[in-house]
């Protein structure tokens, strides 16, 4: 029945697609991607998850992303790609051979209903015209024959429905499903993506660190040449001053020491390479000012790079909802899903607090998006005015 | 003298503000950027700028040095930085006038030669770091007129570049003021410098051949 329905919305489809042939060739194609490729794109991945719910295997899709300014180059790209191509072809079978299979099985339970209610109303027809289904029945006996018949379409029925369905899906999967090509290549444009945003993520921590190292250790240092500067020149002129500006001088070395302690420790968490990633992680929630409970047993082994950007991650959220939320509970949750092909990391942290969160160029949710990113990973982001506020990332460990 | 100091770190900020003030100098205020100081123009004689303060933390105080002298031609400017860079040390010196001065922070250590710097400045001189140009003496090309140069003419010529007049040159090497003129004479006939420029006009030259 579903596929009957959609068959025919398809069949609406392409009808309104070639309806639109004219209007695209006039616009020199702009307006192809707009008009057709979104809507063709949307109603294919509707078919892929009704295949996936029928069959419980996913589809694929290989699309690839459609830019937001695109160039006319990329537009052309897209309306000619291998996989618009493909939607089109499974239009075409969808919008034909979808709703005639479908009629048929939807006609063989009806048949066999009607065969069951021959022998109630056989006489009601007019002799010369007689009901024939499938024989023609004119008399009492000839009806008692009628429910056999009934019998037959159910059989039928029972013995094709599932069969159709089941061939009809398969083909329809077969028609989605992207080659072993166009799924590399998919690959190929998420990892240039991902490399892409660990470039990005690591040239801005670069940055950070240059700048930690500039307000921080080298400003503290030109203060320690300073103070002893002056306390050298107060050795000659008024001994008895230079006392004070020595101790200023320590005092300014020992801050340059703690702002290169924070420094280093950024960089690589010393703390994570002795108590592994729950231990790191129980000692960023024991620091926090709002009461926040971990949850992170039974975790799998994950690369230090990934257990690196949790910590960074965790940490990150952790002083953000110490900042801005005013909560007074928060729960970091950690889990590892090791199940095939995918094996992912999930970083839950939630608090109570008054939500409305958004995320600013450079704001903390950012850089937890970078992090993330830089991993071929993702971030979610809930936060209602009035809270609460929820943060999910998920990072893929298993490549 | 009145000087106006503009540094966003706090510390450095109080610490140059005592130093300048024990050393004799009128420190008229101590900002922490660079719009105040622009705001201070008119009731000061020099600034001491550091290169990297807010809002953007890149190059706020070479642009406060630019404007300070466009409305007040020739106002004496010493640069701090973090790191040297010669194209910094180019974009202060591109529009002359002498009165300028590009110095590494922790030569505020030295404290009688800061100071003179400062006060060279202030009197239109030009103060260039020693690291500018031991980086424009060591990126030079192998057939090099400088390569020629003996090792004290190239002393003479780092000296000189820095903003130091003969007598300072002189008393740096403890050697007489005619030994230096000697070399100095040496040196342009060698880089082919025309030598009736002094002063200000002198570096130029100098950092101008260097940086060729």
């Amino acid at each position: 029945m579903v596929e009957l329905g959609a068959g025919l919305t398809s069949l609406f489809f392409l009808l309104v697609a070639l309806a639109l042939v004219p209007v695209l060739v006039l616009s020199g194609g702009t307006l192809v991607v707009p008009l057709i490729v979104r809507p063709l794109r949307w109603w294919a991945l509707l078919a892929r998850e009704r295949s996936e719910r029928y069959r419980g295997r996913p589809i694929s899709s290989a699309y690839r992303p459609i830019p937001d300014s695109a160039t006319y180059g990329e537009l052309m790209r897209l309306a000619f790609s291998r996989s618009t191509g493909r939607d089109l072809v499974w239009l075409v079978g969808d919008a034909v051979i979808a709703p005639l299979v479908s009629l048929l099985t939807i006609a063989l339970p009806l048949a066999a209903v009607n065969a069951l209610l021959v022998p109630a109303y056989w006489y009601l027809a007019p002799a010369n015209d007689p009901i024939a289904s499938p024989f023609p029945v004119t008399s009492w006996a000839a009806a008692a024959w009628s429910p056999l018949v009934a019998l037959g379409y159910a059989l039928a029925a029972w013995w094709l429905v599932p069969g159709v369905a089941s061939v009809l899906t398969r083909a329809q999967a077969a028609m989605l499903t992207p080659g072993r090509n166009e799924v590399l290549a998919e690959r190929v444009t998420a990892l240039t993506a991902s490399r892409a945003a660990a470039l990005d993520a690591h040239a801005a921590e670069l940055r950070r660190i240059e700048r930690d190292l500039h307000d921080g250790a080298q400003n503290r240092l030109v203060s320690v040449v300073m103070m002893l500067g002056i306390a050298e020149r107060s050795l000659e002129t008024n001994p008895q001053s230079a006392l004070p500006q020595l101790r200023r001088a320590r005092e300014a070395a020992t801050d340059a020491l703690a702002g290169l302690r924070t420094t280093v420790h950024d960089i690589c968490p010393p703390i994570l390479q002795e108590l592994g990633l729950e231990g790191a992680l129980s000692s960023v929630a024991g620091r926090s000012a709002v009461p926040c409970s971990l949850h992170a047993e039974g975790l799998h082994r994950v690369p230090s790079a990934v257990e690196s950007a949790s910590y960074f991650i965790v940490a990150e959220a952790v002083t953000n909802l110490n900042k801005h939320s005013e909560a007074t509970q928060a729960t970091i949750s950690l889990e590892t899903d090791a199940s095939e092909p995918a094996q992912r990391l999930l970083i839950v942290v939630e608090d109570n607090g008054h939500g409305g969160a958004t995320e600013r160029p450079g704001g903390g949710i950012a850089g937890i998006r970078r992090r993330a990113e830089a991993f071929e990973g993702t971030l979610e982001v809930t936060s209602p005015v009035d809270g609460p506020t929820r943060m999910r990332v998920e990072l893929p460990c298993g490549w | 003298m009145r000087v106006v100091i503009a540094e966003d770190d706090a510390l450095l900020r109080e610490g140059l503000a005592l130093l300048l003030r024990s050393e004799g100098f009128d420190v008229v205020a101590a900002v922490d950027n660079a719009d105040d100081f622009l705001t201070l123009l008119d009731d000061t004689d020099a600034a001491v700028l550091d290169v990297r303060m807010p809002p953007t933390f890149t190059n706020e105080g070479l642009k406060a040095a630019e404007t300070a002298r466009q409305r007040r031609p020739g106002f004496p400017v010493l640069v701090l930085s973090a790191y040297v860079e010669d194209r910094y040390a180019a974009q202060l010196l591109a529009e002359g006038a002498g009165g300028l001065g590009y110095l590494l922070k922790e030569r505020v250590g030295k404290v009688t030669e800061f100071t003179d710097a400062l006060r060279r400045v202030a009197e239109g001189g030009t103060v260039m770091d020693p690291e500018v140009i031991s980086q424009l003496l060591s990126r030079r090309r192998a057939d090099d007129p400088i390569r020629t140069l003996t090792p004290r003419e190239h002393e003479v010529l780092g000296l000189m570049a820095e903003g130091l007049d003969n007598d300072t040159i002189a008393a740096r090497l403890v050697v007489t003021e005619t030994a230096v003129s000697k070399h100095i004479g040496k040196i342009f006939m060698k880089l082919g410098l025309s030598t009736s420029d002094s002063g200000h006009r002198r570096v130029l030259a100098v950092l101008a051949y260097l940086r060729t």
